[in-house]
């Protein structure tokens, strides 16, 4: 009985401290997060961001039934690195943040290895918390790609749903 | 066998090297608290609502249970939680390996990197509760606060 009055007393002042530094934090935290429920997914992830003249978003059904397919190519926005620690199997990486602003056009050729305009893109990043994948998909879509699609629940929701990742480097800490 | 595990000496070990890693992994997480519930969140076993309010008192919990263990105040108590802590710990990481999902466990670091040695966590935690457990059983008082009270 002791032991679980002493437990009771710690996890009570544990409560006191927890959302008391909370209130001073420079990060605070609502009590309640706004994180998504995982969907069955039939439904694609849209940002806040996105505008009317986007490239479609696409959910990870139809991101799954494309790859599997062999039907479009999977392009990977995010840095090399991130790349490297784990990607769809397959992927092209073309990192938006290195994009050459001043020979774009030729870039995108050479990357995509000279890919119809029409050819099935689907572009993405790590999911939720990055939007190069969006960035990436209108600059496409601007040099006249017409297939491009934005997968936004990225490699994290690919992995969510248990499906392969392709490793180049082993990130492990 | 007995003498073994009331040693002071060994319990005393264990306190501290509980105590240390305990207090360790809490520092990050009340740090970055919003990257410790997404962390939370990519286990998906919890409620979305619960997510936060376990982002922050789970850390301060930590915290003085580790504090609790090493000056041997609320000893029993803090006992009691690392135990189940370590348990839940261990039950969340290898449902993760059992689902494939690679994710960053957020034991040590609030935020999620791109793979969580998940395997490496497991053997450290069944590590840990050996510890805890032995300290559940063990009638080593020595070098506790409560002594001088």
């Amino acid at each position: 009985m002791n032991m679980l009055r002493q437990a009771f007393v710690l996890l009570f002042f544990a409560s006191i401290l927890g959302f008391g530094v909370n209130s001073f934090h420079p990060h605070a935290i609502p009590l309640v997060g706004e994180y998504r429920e995982l969907t069955d997914g039939s439904e694609p992830i849209v940002p806040p961001s996105a505008s009317a003249g986007d490239p479609p978003f696409i959910a990870i059904n139809e991101a799954r039934s494309d790859y599997e397919a062999g039907s479009s190519l999977f392009i990977d926005a995010r840095d090399p690195s991130e790349f490297d620690c784990g990607t769809i199997p397959g992927s092209i990486n073309m990192p938006f943040e290195y994009l050459p602003e001043d020979s774009l056009e030729p870039y995108l050729d050479s990357v995509l290895s000279g890919a119809a305009k029409e050819q099935g893109l689907i572009v993405f990043c790590s999911g939720e918390e990055c939007d190069v994948s969006l960035h990436l998909a209108r600059n496409l879509q601007a040099f006249g790609y017409t297939g491009v699609k934005i997968f936004f629940g990225g490699a994290r929701e690919w992995e969510n749903f248990e499906l392969e990742i392709e490793r180049r480097v082993d990130c492990a800490e | 066998m007995r003498r073994i595990i009331d040693s002071d000496i060994i319990a005393f070990m264990a306190r501290i090297i509980l105590a240390g890693i305990f207090i360790l992994a809490a520092y990050y997480k009340i740090v970055d608290p919003a990257a410790f519930g997404t962390s939370i969140w990519n286990y998906h076993i919890l409620p979305t609502q619960t997510i936060n309010i376990i982002a922050l008192v789970l850390p301060w919990l930590e915290i003085l249970a580790g504090i609790a263990l090493l000056v041997g105040a609320y000893y029993r108590g803090a006992i009691l939680w690392i135990n189940i802590m370590l348990v839940v710990f261990i039950t969340a990481l290898a449902s993760t390996i059992y689902r494939g999902l690679d994710i960053d466990c957020g034991c040590f670091k609030a935020a999620a990197s791109a793979v969580g040695p998940a395997w490496d966590q497991l053997n450290l935690d069944i590590g840990l509760l050996a510890l805890a457990l032995f300290l559940l059983v063990s009638r080593a008082r020595k070098w506790q606060l409560a002594n001088l009270l």
